[in-house]
């Protein structure tokens, strides 16, 4: 299957850790690319300490989001500050396409093996450089998670409620929102190497790139002076526009209606089709200018209903409204199901492990089913023997010299 | 760096950050909008806040570097027009509900059999096939549906959203990777292929891998005030400080946890804390806490300790204290203090572009990726509607002007 894979002919080497690097370098796994993920023993990735795992106390193969982040991929690990080691990393360097780095800016050039000392090597080499402000600037080497990113770039305070202290997105935002960027750069610059033989150095902060998805509320401010704060969920369009408990414990419905047809809906719906006529709510603007009445009355019409139920009947109506999913609403949820999101792949440790499968399809080359992540060094004697070509000789060199460590 | 490509953008609200991303790596993309111009130039904010076409700012977020033709796919004229101008064309976006398309005669196998080296993308709420396929949906509503929405808010309060929509966002950005995924294939076989991008699978990535947790009987987070419940943990990130807020990774474990230990010495140093405050193990505790050598509550105390502390900083000291100390701490920014970045104006990031016809010039953000060879240029601001229709209806296609004004009376232009 492999002769067929989108990115059958790319060959990736990858320095990424935490989330945002590996979650883009995985998407070219997924569509074939050879992937050879170089991680140390002494400093494992960071995902492998992250929630959610097979079991507690937690062990390096035991973390969900590191398996997610990581299936498809060749797992080696490699010391770059031994000699030999870094002879290694060089001919990787020779063979790949591209190379991709997550460290702290600035740690790449101090081992030596900065852009410019590998274009020394592989002259029409793509690589791409991420990290949270840049591989520039007073900040450059600020490090940390895409939740401080997200405080930095604006998310955090657009999310949460007037009266309140802001409550900021879920988990390390931004390493959500940047791998879609790099991944985005990394092709283009491969097509402008295959046009014109030009590799070239991307360098992608995580807070440069997400600002893109504040783009209205950045431009409000440069244009308008205005400083958007959080408004719950309120909406300038929709009304009602939020989330109302249904019955039972943490069971919460999404409704968003935009203009009359939906709300005469949604008022039939609830078996109260006269409010559409009431005055206060039979336009948008009405609806709008009366939201808190509105969202009573949808709130206590939402209490007495069982949340899938609702969300069922809200659908067959035509009104945007969805149940707020758990994980055990979204591993069992049949439009997920359809579209093989959720899958359980072999793992070593556990028989098997849940991985996110690829969040669009190909219709004539589709992404490629994987196994879990790669344990620790599994694939050493694949990428120096038959990657790279050495001889068994040579691979015990490397042993003894500490080079895989 | 991807001008010798051209891009047929026919989203709708949905899905126009994708052919911007594209126009922006220098892909030549034409928005197709209907006559009197697309329906997210109706979203706000607006200039001035006087409502527009041509004077929306969520156009304007979405559509640099992209040119505007008007077109009214639902009549043939129409159509007809768009048919000649897929047949130039190298990839084609659409964010339409399932179905919707195909009706027209411009589903993927109509376009295809025009030009089959096209790639077609298309961007919907939940994919085009399956049971939810044609579910009603909003950016809400897909932030509810993909897991989440559930996990963000205050603990005593419903979840709540990013106010700034972001479902389609996920999707869009996604999309634009996809494209050139296909593109790349394109190039060694000749042929084209249909793109199906799902924004509730996008925007599933958001729930950093929680909506597996149940798959492996682990529980599920919970929303909590500026933080995340874990099991019997509760988390806090958003601590006050003198004049707003900031984020603390306040964490434990190997990797998280040196940089609680360096906080809490400096909070000691200030008197802040105790020496047995200063002195726990960051890294063990949450084993501590799981075998009963500590208790839970006592995260409860050290959040308070830190709070007071960080309660008589600014944001700014924060921030320094943090690059100083090597610790995890960030402001969380106003869009004005974002605006203002040092950081974002040592690199040189907002970008001016000429509005003439509003007589000014709007700062706009900047490149998202810097490429050292081909660099992101920002070259046009976002249309107005129909800017290029004579441009690209007239000089290339050939239509005369008397043509285009027959063609603008009957509504199809």
């Amino acid at each position: 299957m492999a002769a067929s894979a989108a990115l059958a002919d790319v060959k990736v080497l990858d320095l990424m850790w935490a989330i945002a690097g590996p979650a883009a370098t995985r998407v070219l796994a997924d569509y074939g690319a050879t992937v050879v993920r170089i991680e140390s023993t002494t400093r494992t990735d960071i995902c492998r300490t992250v929630a959610p795992f097979h079991e507690l106390p937690a062990e390096p193969e035991s973390a969900v989001l590191f398996q997610n982040a990581n299936a498809g991929k060749h797992m080696m690990t490699l010391d770059l500050g031994n000699t030999a080691g870094r002879e290694v990393f060089l001919d990787l360097v020779r063979w790949a396409d591209v190379v991709c780095e997550a460290y702290t800016a600035g740690t790449m050039r101090a081992l030596g093996i900065g852009y410019e000392a590998l274009r020394a090597v592989n002259p029409s080499l793509v690589m791409l450089s991420t990290c949270l402000m840049g591989q520039t600037g007073p900040l450059a080497t600020y490090a940390g998670f895409g939740n401080l990113a997200a405080s930095m770039t604006g998310f955090g305070n657009l999310c949460g409620w007037p009266d309140r202290a802001p409550a900021g997105p879920f988990g390390a935002y931004t390493d959500y929102v940047a791998p879609r960027f790099s991944v985005a750069a990394l092709l283009a610059a491969l097509d402008h190497r295959r046009r014109t033989g030009e590799g070239q150095h991307i360098d992608v902060a995580q807070a440069e790139a997400s600002i893109h998805f504040l783009g209205p509320a950045m431009l409000d401010y440069t244009v308008n002076g205005r400083v958007q704060t959080p408004n719950g969920n309120t909406d300038p369009e929709y009304a009602p526009h939020g989330v109302y408990a249904a019955s039972g414990e943490e069971r919460w419905l999404a409704i968003a209606v935009h203009d009359d047809t939906g709300f005469a809906a949604l008022a039939r719906v609830m078996g109260q089709a006269a409010l559409a006529e009431d005055p206060r709510f039979a336009t948008a603007d009405a609806r709008r200018a009366h939201r808190h009445a509105l969202d009573e009355r949808v709130g206590a019409w939402v209490a007495t209903q069982d949340a899938p139920a609702a969300e069922t009947a809200l659908q067959a109506a035509g009104i945007a409204a969805a149940l707020c999913a758990s994980s055990a609403d979204l591993v069992a949820d049949p439009q997920l199901a359809h579209r093989e999101h959720v899958q359980m792949v072999e793992h070593p440790t556990y028989g098997t492990t849940p991985i996110e499968g690829s969040r669009f399809r190909l219709s004539r080359t589709p992404a490629a089913a994987h196994a879990s992540a790669p344990t620790l060094g599994r694939d050493n004697q694949y990428v120096l023997e038959t990657i790279l070509g050495y001889d068994e000789e040579r691979v015990t060199e490397l042993v003894v010299a500490g080079a895989l460590g | 760096m991807l001008s010798p490509y051209r891009v047929l953008d026919l989203t709708n609200e949905r899905g126009l950050l994708c052919g911007q991303m594209l126009a922006d790596l220098g892909a030549d993309v034409i928005q197709v909008e209907p006559p009197g111009g697309s329906r997210a130039r109706r979203i706000g904010p607006f200039v001035d806040d006087a409502p527009h076409p041509d004077r929306s700012l969520h156009w304007w977020a979405h559509c640099r570097n992209k040119r505007s033709v008007t077109l009214d796919l639902d009549r043939d004229a129409g159509r007809e027009l768009l048919h000649r101008l897929i047949l130039g064309a190298d990839f084609l976006i659409e964010s339409e509900t399932p179905g919707v398309q195909e009706k027209r005669g411009l589903g993927y196998a109509d376009v295809a059999a025009l030009n089959p080296r096209i790639v077609y993308v298309s961007i919907t709420p939940f994919g085009q096939t399956g049971p939810k396929a044609r579910w009603a949906d909003s950016d809400l509503v897909l932030m509810a549906a993909s897991g989440p929405l559930l996990l963000t808010g205050d603990e005593d309060r419903p979840p709540v959203r990013v106010g700034v929509p972001q479902a389609y966002a996920h999707a869009s950005a996604e999309a634009a990777g996809a494209a050139l995924i296909a593109h790349h294939e394109r190039v060694r076989s000749g042929h084209g292929q249909h793109v199906d991008v799902s924004a509730q699978q996008a925007v599933a990535l958001a729930t950093q891998s929680y909506i597996l947790a149940s798959a492996v009987g682990f529980p599920d987070a919970r929303r909590a005030s500026g933080g995340v419940r874990l099991g019997p943990l509760s988390v806090r990130f958003v601590y006050p400080a003198s004049d707003g807020h900031v984020s603390i990774t306040f964490l434990f474990g190997p990797s998280v946890g040196p940089f609680t230990g360096r906080l809490m010495r400096w909070i000691h140093e200030e008197g802040g804390c105790d020496e047995a405050t200063r002195d726990k193990d960051y890294v063990r505790l949450f084993e501590q806490m799981l075998s009963g050598e500590e208790s839970f509550g006592e995260t409860d105390r050290l959040k308070d300790v830190i709070a007071a502390f960080t309660r008589t900083k600014s944001k700014a000291e924060l921030l320094a204290a943090a690059l100083a100390r090597d610790l995890l701490i960030a402001p969380v920014a106003t869009t004005r203090e974002v605006v203002e970045s040092t950081q974002l104006a040592a690199r040189g990031y907002w970008q001016d572009l000429a509005h003439p016809e509003l007589g000014r010039s709007v700062r706009y953000p900047g490149p998202f990726a810097r490429l050292g060879a081909t660099p992101i240029g920002y070259r046009r601001r976002p249309p107005t509607v129909g800017e290029h229709n004579g441009a690209i209806l007239g000089d290339e296609l050939g239509l005369t002007a008397p043509e285009l004004q027959r063609l603008a009376a009957e509504g199809v232009v």
